[in-house]
């Protein structure tokens, strides 16, 4: 081959020794082809890995077998853990406490020594570490806000891992640099912005991204504040939800606003912000010589899933010229991370600007040693100094992967299920004995909110007292369903009510269940079941077989 | 199918390349080289085409026709286990050989296309409608023919290079565990993991009895702003109520070679990036200890409060350490935060015959350690490190309920969610857990050992070679090997000025031109007064004495016409 010979040149005949037997001269068709000839696969051997070390993997010199039978062997411990996880009988945790598991269990210790262990240890090391872990993707798992294991980005995932670059810069990540802008562009499109016009970035999480509306907000109002601080601005305030995510007032903190000058507003009883309350506040911010900056409108709130009504807020803000931010078309930065509803493996969140520019300039140092400006191609897709931070993950790949593999109406499909199920769970608890909702009306997000009252203590009569033993009921529960493993749904109190079960549905594996039924049996059933206090989980499992 | 036309499209494009480039007239180096690679590239392409599911050929999947299925068929669908297995056998097939490539020399490290072309190889576009599990392999092939082999022997161009092998198999699983670092109700094994390799690294710091606090953020940049926030903190704790508003102006100290991350910090923080002081350097790249003195009591006579001196362990650039003696003693004497950036040169930590360079590292309040860069652990992991305990916690929580119920069954101060900025974080530990327990504390120690050798190598090899002219003199401390490659036509300029002129667009060319050829990759920029340089780092573990020497004849080669 003529591209070998020229390359070849510069090679001494050792590297070219070490290209491997398995795959050899066509290599470069079998990259890029699919792949056909049978001996080309890669296939698992039994190894013996207690003589190896991570030292005898690539690049080692002849460690291309070694490392392929390492990862084939991994690859083997992920496959059966997938496929475990949408196994309805398996757990959803083994849960144990922390100094149990930091004493060692059965070999399993956490240790880090001088010496290398053996990659068998390394292997029981995986296999331990998934064992004790949390399946997230298991069709119980209705903890937190993201759940669910989509295997499209699970490859994603894997993927982005092995190409193990950078966000910084075009030119050490071609692809998933215009992978972004893509993506970006038709989500913009989807809160519908003219022509998708505007900017974007992924961030390392909703409270980042949040983190980075407010500063461009400030900075789009006082540019200064970049080079001169705060003390270069008036006192400014924020407004938000009472019911918004605490990562707004942890961004007033740390960009010194100072959590006093984050305004909290009244919601009504379902959880929404009362736009009259808005403006009185903004009046009087401003009456004190204050100037109101931005307002944090919520669209499904972490608790409720309350949205906003963000048509009054938004005419508010015109009125007064305060930064929107969060929701469709009228404001001014969106938040969204498709790592929750959408399913995306975790880290992976947007934020979207409408102005074009705007981050650049907030963000932007001009650090010489990765933004040369004589560079050979347009530098304008050196995207790294629209960050706050330096280098950043590949978040896209799994997000560009998944969004492929399904088109937009598969996740249309995919929330609209998440959204029929929680309907579903709310119908059939509302009037339920011993069931009562935190607030009334159809939930508008996945999010259904509830206290669950067991009949000890359903014939008391309101008062402190019930609400003292209500109080205990979500913990305790919540304590036995991690002991047995069998659910994991998400308790909190709010405000002045006591704590309730906060139910949220964005799991996959749960909507693909063709009965319905089965997602009582996973909600409610574990529910009632964990009533009786004091019952062990060995009890427990013996009532449900 | 639409989406396998780039296969074909290799001819055309390979010759194509000058339309978008506007370095054009001076990439023109090897020609004939140029067209026999877009035969190769035919060739190819006629094989691919002479396979397809559809047709009869001896494909061994003809039992399962990735064309025919959707993501809808892999799990959770009902009888999707098998097709879900295939169909990550597939996708991990297609990641070995992409490992295996990458460590061949033979390979190139990058396919460079222009942004415009790239955009016409595949179709990257998101449409409304589901593609096929074929079209999504093909799409994983493609990102894969384009993107860069970070793991390459001959990758050279960022301070995270290298791709290790437990490492990876340690953030496949992290990616397929899928969870979240806020509780340990929801990430048990991570958060222990996370709590005792903290301890481990503060007790590699020489902190009493791995005493402190600390967390693994998502870089070096935030892990910086961690730093900054927790100093003001200690300083004014009404900041995080009141504001800045509430406290007088505040200052930070760092040296004018430190990375940009400390000024981006500065202007997210509301401190300003006016209010960070850069201290002079001396030609090597330290900070003058003298001069932060001379500026602390500057601003303290001018009525500022300096809060912050980020020193630094290993600067992008040149390499330098900071003295962290001398600046602890000033740091102690003014009552000043010390903190040290150690994201590239911390990790010299783990070598007994390097750690020296960070003496005094023990005297800090806080340090930022990236071991996704010269521990080559896969990317985004870099810890922040705190000698104080429980101030991070005050500094950053919140107490959001419906995340750290105060009622639950388990002990709560391993729910470490509150300390961070993040609400949701990704596990960052495993990965570094696992090459531990893999490589011990000595493997570690041997690669960066090992690391520090080739440049010294190449440091020896170059400072006296004809045409060659470093930057600063001396051996330097870490693997940064700073210089000036001066083609024959430049070398013997009389005029300095335009010697210099012409000397600025050397490196340029030569990298454009290396990525052209994909042969190998190496960073360049300018620096105060000086012109464009070659800053050549080695944190690739897959590099050798050979590579060195391939470096060296490759700009030659690249840059004689120049």
């Amino acid at each position: 081959m003529e591209l070998r010979g020229f390359l070849q040149k510069n090679n001494n005949v050792d590297d070219k020794s070490r290209i491997v037997g398995f795959f050899n001269d066509q290599q470069p068709k079998s990259i890029l082809t699919r792949d056909n000839e049978p001996d080309s696969r890669f296939r698992r051997t039994e190894t013996d890995f207690s003589n190896l070390y991570a030292r005898d993997l690539l690049p080692a010199k002849n460690g291309e077998e070694y490392t392929m039978q390492f990862l084939l062997e991994v690859v083997d411990i992920l496959t059966n853990y997938v496929r475990k996880t949408f196994d309805r009988s398996t757990k959803v945790l083994d849960f144990h406490h922390p100094h149990q598991l930091l004493e060692g269990m059965e070999g399993f210790n956490l240790e880090l020594c001088d010496q290398p262990e053996s990659l068998e240890q390394i292997l029981v090391d995986c296999r331990d570490t998934l064992k004790y872990g949390v399946r997230t993707g298991h069709p119980r798992f209705f903890n937190q806000l993201s759940s669910g294991l989509d295997i499209i980005g699970l490859a994603g995932e894997w993927l982005t891992s092995t190409a193990n670059t950078n966000m910084f810069t075009y030119e050490i990540a071609p692809v998933f640099v215009l992978m972004e802008q893509l993506t970006l562009k038709k989500m913009r499109e989807i809160v519908g912005w003219p022509n998708g016009e505007g900017d974007g970035i992924f961030s390392p999480g909703g409270a980042i991204s949040n983190m980075y509306s407010v500063m461009v907000a400030r900075y789009k109002h006082y540019p200064e504040v970049k080079i001169k601080g705060m003390a270069a601005a008036p006192r400014l305030v924020l407004f938000t939800s009472e019911h918004s995510h605490y990562s707004i007032k942890k961004a007033s903190a740390v960009l010194g606003f100072g959590t006093e000058n984050l305004i909290l507003l009244r919601t009504d009883e379902r959880g929404r912000v009362i736009p009259a309350d808005l403006e009185a506040k903004v009046i009087d911010a401003k009456q004190k010589g204050f100037v109101p900056m931005f307002v944090n409108a919520t669209a499904g709130s972490t608790v409720y899933g309350a949205f906003d009504p963000i048509n009054e807020i938004a005419d508010i803000c015109e009125k007064y010229n305060i930064w929107l931010h969060v929701d469709v078309r009228l404001a001014n930065s969106v938040t969204w991370n498709p790592h929750k509803m959408m399913g995306v493996p975790l880290q992976c969140s947007a934020i979207l600007v409408r102005e074009k520019g705007l981050l650049q300039g907030c963000n932007s140092m001009c650090a010489g040693y990765l933004f040369q400006p004589d560079k050979q191609y347009d530098v304008t897709y050196d995207t790294g100094d629209k960050a706050i931070q330096c280098g950043r993950h590949v978040d896209i790949f799994k997000f560009w992967l998944m969004w492929k593999s399904k088109g937009t109406i598969g996740f249309e499909k995919h929330i609209d299920r998440c959204l029929e199920l929680s309907e579903y769970l709310y119908r059939k608890i509302k009037n339920r004995e011993g069931y009562e909702m935190v607030f009334q009306g159809e939930p508008q997000h996945t999010n259904v909110c509830f206290w669950y009252i067991p009949p000890s203590l359903r014939l008391l009569p309101d008062g402190e007292e019930k609400r003292q033993r209500l109080h205990k009921v979500a913990p305790k529960i919540k304590a036995m369903m991690m002991e047995c493993g069998t659910t994991m749904v998400g308790y909190q109190p709010q405000g002045d009510k006591v704590n309730f079960f906060r139910m949220v549905v964005s799991n996959p594996a749960v909507t693909s269940n063709s009965s319905k039924d089965k997602c009582q049996c996973y909600t409610i059933m574990p529910i009632e079941r964990n009533d009786v206090v004091g019952k062990t989980c060995s009890v427990l499992h013996k009532t449900q077989t | 199918m639409a989406s396998h036309g780039f296969w074909f499209l290799g001819a055309e494009n390979a010759t194509g390349n000058g339309s978008q480039s506007p370095n054009t007239p001076l990439l023109n180096v090897g020609e004939a080289e140029k067209t026999a690679q877009a035969q190769v590239k035919a060739e190819d392409g006629s094989t691919v085409e002479s396979c397809g599911c559809n047709k009869p050929c001896n494909c061994p999947k003809a039992t399962v026709c990735f064309s025919d299925l959707y993501s809808t068929d892999l799990l959770p669908a009902l009888d999707g286990d098998a097709k879900t297995m295939n169909f990550l056998q597939e996708v991990v097939d297609i990641l070995l050989a992409y490992i295996v490539e990458s460590f061949d020399r033979s390979t190139k490290v990058i396919d460079f296309h222009y942004p415009n072309e790239l955009l016409q190889r595949n179709n990257w576009e998101l449409s409304d409608e589901p593609e096929t599990l074929d079209d999504i392999l093909i799409s994983c092939r493609a990102t894969l023919k384009y993107a860069i082999k970070t793991a390459h022997p001959r990758y050279f161009n960022q301070l995270s290079t290298g791709l290790d092998m437990v490492g990876l198999a340690a953030d496949w699983l992290t990616s397929t565990a899928n969870t979240n670092m806020f509780t340990y109700e929801v990430a048990p094994v991570f958060v222990l993991l996370e709590y005792v390799t903290l301890k481990k690294m503060r007790e590699i710091i020489g902190w009493q009895d791995g005493r402190g606090d600390g967390i693994f953020s998502p870089g070096g940049a935030i892990s910086n702003m961690y730093a900054m926030l927790l100093a003001r903190y200690k300083m004014f704790p009404e900041v995080k109520e009141k504001g800045m508003s509430s406290v007088p102006r505040l200052v930070a100290f760092t040296s004018e070679h430190s990375h940009f991350s400390i000024k981006k910090g500065a202007a997210a923080l509301g401190i300003g990036t006016e209010s960070v002081i850069c201290i002079k350097a001396d030609e090597r790249g330290k900070m003058i200890p003298s001069d932060l003195e001379r500026r602390i009591i500057e601003a303290k006579q001018k009525g500022y409060v300096p809060f912050f001196v980020s020193a630094t362990a290993g600067t992008t650039v040149y390499g330098a350490f900071d003295p962290l003696m001398a600046i602890a003693d000033i740091c102690k004497k003014h009552d000043v935060w010390m903190h040290v950036d150690g994201a590239w040169g911390g990790s010299l930590l783990m070598s007994r015959k390097h750690r020296w360079k960070l003496n005094g590292v023990e005297r800090a309040n806080s340090m930022t350690w990236n071991p996704h860069k010269m521990m080559a652990v896969p990317l985004q992991c870099s810890a922040l490190l705190v000698r104080e305990e429980g101030l991070m916690q005050s500094c950053n929580q919140m107490q959001a309920c419906y995340l750290f119920q105060q009622d639950k069954h388990y002990d709560l101060s391993y729910d470490t969610g509150d300390k961070a900025l993040q609400c949701g974080r990704h596990v960052d530990i495993f990965k570094l857990w696992l090459m531990w327990r893999a490589k011990g504390t000595i493997g570690f120690e041997a690669q960066i050992d090992k690391c520090l050798e080739l440049s010294e190598y190449l440091y020896n090899k170059i400072k006296d070679r004809e045409g060659y002219e470093m930057v600063f003199d001396g051996k330097p401390q870490h693997t940064n090997v700073c210089f000036w490659y001066l083609p024959p036509g430049v070398r013997y300029l009389e005029d300095k000025v335009e010697k210099m002129k012409r000397l600025h667009k050397v490196a340029p060319v030569i990298k454009a031109r290396m990525m052209e050829y994909g042969t190998t990759m190496v960073s360049y920029q300018p620096q105060g007064d000086k012109v464009n340089f070659f800053r050549m780092v080695i944190s690739n573990p897959a590099a050798t004495f050979e590579d060195i020497d391939f470096l060296i004849e490759e700009i030659e080669r690249l840059g004689q016409d120049l």
